[in-house]
């Protein structure tokens, strides 16, 4: 044995949990807060991280998009105000469980096909944590 | 480095037993609650935290490494294999220097251990996406990591407690 554990939580460990937090919140500052508001809602797609399609949501609002990529492929649904992946053929399926994505600098991750389907810009709207945990 | 048949024959159970532990928690489906690629509790952990403590830094990064490969092999993903050692290198690098001073317990070891794997394995989808999207899911990720870092801490607290009247506790 190189060295014997403590096994009870202390200060120290209080320290640790309140630096992580620290960083979660300034975290969330610099990624979810610097966003570009006031320009028009738009679904950015890159495919091995080059930028493939740009669709103003307002006009591509109805439409139904199939991505190609990866030998995967996905679908993608547009509202005026939302973007989903409706249905996708690859394994782990974390892009049809993120769901609806509706707000500037929210993002859609493939990880298997290499996509990402990012939103950018957006009316000003409240820039609060999501409601993803709970 | 030169390990006797007691070392090496621990780091290959304890390989063994943190492939089996990544592969239960793959069916736990915690995606579903919190949809973000690649999250999950990190229950391997549990076998990196014990191993620091008791076979060292050098033995355990050895375990670390083939719980890997192995796990790459296993699933058939190599593209898996750029994510789990960069997270599970960042872990390892941080428990290491966390280990190391005497006021923390295996919680803050443990939850400090979590909040860098998920630093790591978002530096991977950035660096094989080569994007900056995937950023967007840190905080939540670094919020996540408090409780899976607690309980993976607790699990580790138990097994040392269980263990505590054997020779393997006490060298």
């Amino acid at each position: 044995m190189n060295s014997s554990p403590k096994l009870r939580p202390g200060l120290w460990d209080a320290l640790v949990v309140l630096v992580v937090a620290a960083l979660a919140v300034g975290c969330a500052w610099t990624v979810w807060g610097g966003q570009d508001r006031g320009t028009e809602l738009t679904a950015v797609v890159s495919v091995d991280g080059v930028e493939t399609e740009r669709l103003p949501l307002r006009e591509a609002a109805g439409t139904e998009r199939t991505i190609q990529a990866g030998g995967y492929t996905l679908r993608l649904r547009l509202t005026e105000t939302e973007v989903w992946v409706e249905s996708a053929d690859c394994p782990t399926q974390d892009c049809v469980h993120t769901g609806h994505i509706s707000r500037g600098g929210q993002s859609i991750v493939c990880l298997p096909a290499r996509v990402i389907i990012q939103l950018e810009g957006g009316e000003s709207v409240d820039t609060g944590v999501d409601a993803v945990i709970g | 480095m030169k390990l006797t048949t007691k070392q090496l024959t621990l780091c290959g159970i304890l390989t063994t037993l943190a492939l089996a532990l990544s592969v239960a928690e793959n069916q736990i489906p915690l995606s579903l609650a919190i949809p973000i690629p690649g999250i999950k509790l990190g229950l391997a952990n549990i076998v990196t935290v014990f191993a620091l403590y008791v076979l060292g830094p050098a033995q355990a990064v050895l375990i670390l490494l083939a719980r890997c490969l192995l796990g790459a092999v296993f699933a058939g993903n190599m593209n898996a294999l750029l994510f789990s050692l960069m997270g599970g290198f960042a872990a390892m690098g941080v428990m290491i220097l966390l280990s190391r001073l005497r006021g923390l317990s295996v919680y803050g070891v443990s939850i400090g251990g979590a909040a860098a794997h998920n630093c790591g394995q978002i530096a991977a989808a950035v660096l094989s996406l080569g994007n900056t999207a995937p950023l967007y899911y840190l905080p939540i990720l670094l919020g996540v990591s408090l409780l899976t870092g607690a309980l993976t801490g607790l699990m580790a607290a138990c097994l040392f407690r269980a263990l505590a009247h054997t020779d393997l506790m006490k060298g």
